[in-house]
């Protein structure tokens, strides 16, 4: 029921990243290769998420990584990861965005003053 | 009769107002003992003494940036000047005197003969006259620009370079502090353009030495530049 709760948390938060990645590389405003490294990043939380249950399974009573079974801190505490990676991914392209825009925009504002 | 070949000099200035007449001076001689049609833009990259003053007193002409955005920012203003104008080569040189106007001629004279996008200046072939510790300190980071994006040249730091109208057209860089030198390497490399060294002197005044990069400000470059191949990965 864990995980269950685990992928029913995360699931929305990686389908938004997904839309995001398909809409913004459908409307050109980022290239192929970001397209599909980003398309590759998402795809990867995705397995590792979905591989959590059968990976702890394994790992319960199994040394040297042994593990506790999932805690409800453990499902909070991967969603708010999850949630931070989608957050930082979107605010760093966001600024890189801002930025190239702010640099082009001086550049030329400055020579066309200087004409 | 061929059609004389237009060259577009841009020199990237911070606070450079005690020098700059000299420079652009300097190599508008140089200039004018050719055949080539030229301009010397200075782009005073919002200095606070009277750089611009000066550099429009030799004869240059002056982009005022208005904010400071680093030799990587004023180096992207210049050469974008000379791609809207139509020039069929650029070449940046520092302000402070370092280079020899006579090397900038045989550079400029080197890339008009061969089909070079981006011909460096290296000052490290002969490293005459040259500290050790400004020797270990380029070196290194042409090593680690060698490490980092796979471009194998002695002088990735060099401030002297000679662009191709094909480079003006395409070679586009993010970085604006001093590490841009290594990434314009870098994305030269990504655009599969043609990239050549040639030696020259590097002139070192008590006023250069003050205004160089130090082995400081190359923890700095390091710092950016593996910052920048990192963030590429997800790029």
């Amino acid at each position: 029921m864990r995980y269950i709760i685990l992928l029913l948390l995360n699931i929305p938060i990686i389908s938004i990243a997904l839309l995001n990645v398909i809409t913004r590389y459908k409307t050109s405003k980022i290239s192929k290769r970001r397209f599909k490294i980003q398309m590759i990043l998402w795809a990867i939380v995705l397995v590792v998420l979905i591989f959590s249950f059968p990976a702890y399974n394994y790992l319960t009573g199994h040394s040297p990584l042994d593990s506790q079974e999932l805690s409800l801190f453990d499902i909070f505490q991967t969603t708010a990861i999850i949630f931070l990676i989608f957050v930082v991914n979107n605010m760093r392209q966001k600024a890189e965005w801002t930025e190239k825009t702010i640099r082009d925009l001086h550049q030329e504002i400055s020579i066309k003053l200087s004409k | 009769m061929s059609k004389a070949k237009k060259v577009c000099v841009v020199i990237p200035a911070y606070n450079e107002g005690s020098v700059i007449n000299n420079v652009v001076t300097d190599i508008i001689k140089e200039l004018e003992a050719t055949s080539l049609l030229y301009e010397v833009v200075v782009i005073n990259d919002g200095s606070k003494d009277d750089t611009a003053f000066q550099a429009r007193r030799g004869g240059a002409q002056v982009i005022d940036h208005i904010l400071n955005f680093g030799a990587g920012g004023a180096t992207a203003t210049g050469l974008s000047y000379a791609n809207q104008n139509g020039f069929d080569f650029a070449v940046t040189m520092d302000a402070d005197g370092q280079h020899l106007p006579k090397d900038v001629m045989t550079g400029i004279k080197k890339a008009q003969n061969s089909n070079v996008d981006l011909l460096i200046g290296s000052r490290l072939i002969d490293t005459a006259g040259m500290s050790k510790v400004k020797v270990l300190g380029n070196k290194g980071l042409s090593n680690i620009t060698k490490l980092l994006f796979g471009v194998n040249v002695t002088d990735s730091q060099s401030g002297l370079r000679i662009y191709s109208r094909n480079a003006l057209e395409s070679l586009r860089w993010k970085t604006s502090g001093y590490e841009f030198c290594s990434e314009m390497l870098w994305r030269a490399k990504q655009l599969k353009l043609d990239i050549s060294e040639y030696p020259i002197k590097a002139i070192y005044t008590d006023y250069s030495k003050t205004k160089g990069q130090n082995n400081w400000n190359a923890i700095n470059i390091v710092k950016s530049l593996v910052k920048r191949r990192i963030v590429e990965i997800f790029e």
